[in-house]
């Protein structure tokens, strides 16, 4: 994975693997969506309780908002599905595409944090593949951002 | 209130640019709010009538953010 600005844009660069890494999980992700099943921790850290200590307007709230949210992030997820290429290659990303391949790349590591429970200061097993995908999904993360953020 | 805490996967730079484009602030003031989740556990992120601390909330959410709503004391 490579990322080199143009004059107003970024290209991102894929390795075969890559492509397919993030299909998959783009895949399952979106098929944790469409299932939203509440009990699951990770669809939990995705649409959090909006209220700490006031479960009836948490619900409300709930009942107003989450339908939406979770409509946004599968519109998200199949804009940026449909932008990887088949393969090897190079996506070139506005402004609007930036911003929501940060947003598709955090809801796959926030989703994958759940699954490998992640903590502060707890280092991941490096022989675990999941481990792996998450730190790598990161890195890319961390690059985007910081073409952003500059 | 609108209420940010702290979480062991978002990146500090992702949190601060979610703080610029969900709120308009200026870059040093969302690294500051970014900071303060960082270090303290939570930070104050908006305040203002409940309506629209619901909307702040719920835009967070969508950037993958753990935010609440508290009521004012």
């Amino acid at each position: 994975m490579k990322v080199r600005r143009r004059a107003d844009s970024l290209r991102m660069q894929l390795a075969d693997s890559e492509s397919h890494l993030l299909a998959g999980l783009i895949e399952d992700f979106s098929a944790m969506l469409a299932e939203a099943d509440r009990d699951d921790p990770a669809m939990q850290r995705l649409f959090p309780d909006g209220y700490t200590d006031d479960d009836e307007a948490s619900a409300e709230f709930r009942e107003l908002v989450a339908g939406d949210l979770n409509s946004a992030r599968t519109g998200r997820l199949q804009q940026c599905r449909a932008e990887l290429p088949d393969g090897s290659g190079t996506i070139s990303l506005d402004d609007e595409a930036t911003e929501r391949w940060l947003r598709v790349l955090n809801d796959l590591r926030l989703t994958l944090g759940v699954r490998l429970g992640v903590t502060e200061g707890e280092e991941l097993d490096s022989a675990d593949p999941v481990a792996n995908i998450y730190h790598w999904l990161s890195a890319v993360q961390d690059l985007l951002v910081s073409q952003v953020l500059d | 209130m609108t209420v940010v805490w702290n979480d062991p996967v978002n990146l500090m730079s992702y949190v601060t640019h979610v703080f610029m484009k969900v709120f308009g602030y200026p870059k040093d003031k969302a690294t500051k709010l970014m900071l303060d989740v960082h270090q303290k556990g939570r930070a104050v992120v908006s305040s203002g009538p409940r309506e629209r601390m619901e909307g702040d909330t719920a835009a967070l959410h969508g950037y993958g953010l753990w935010a609440t709503i508290q009521h004012d004391q």
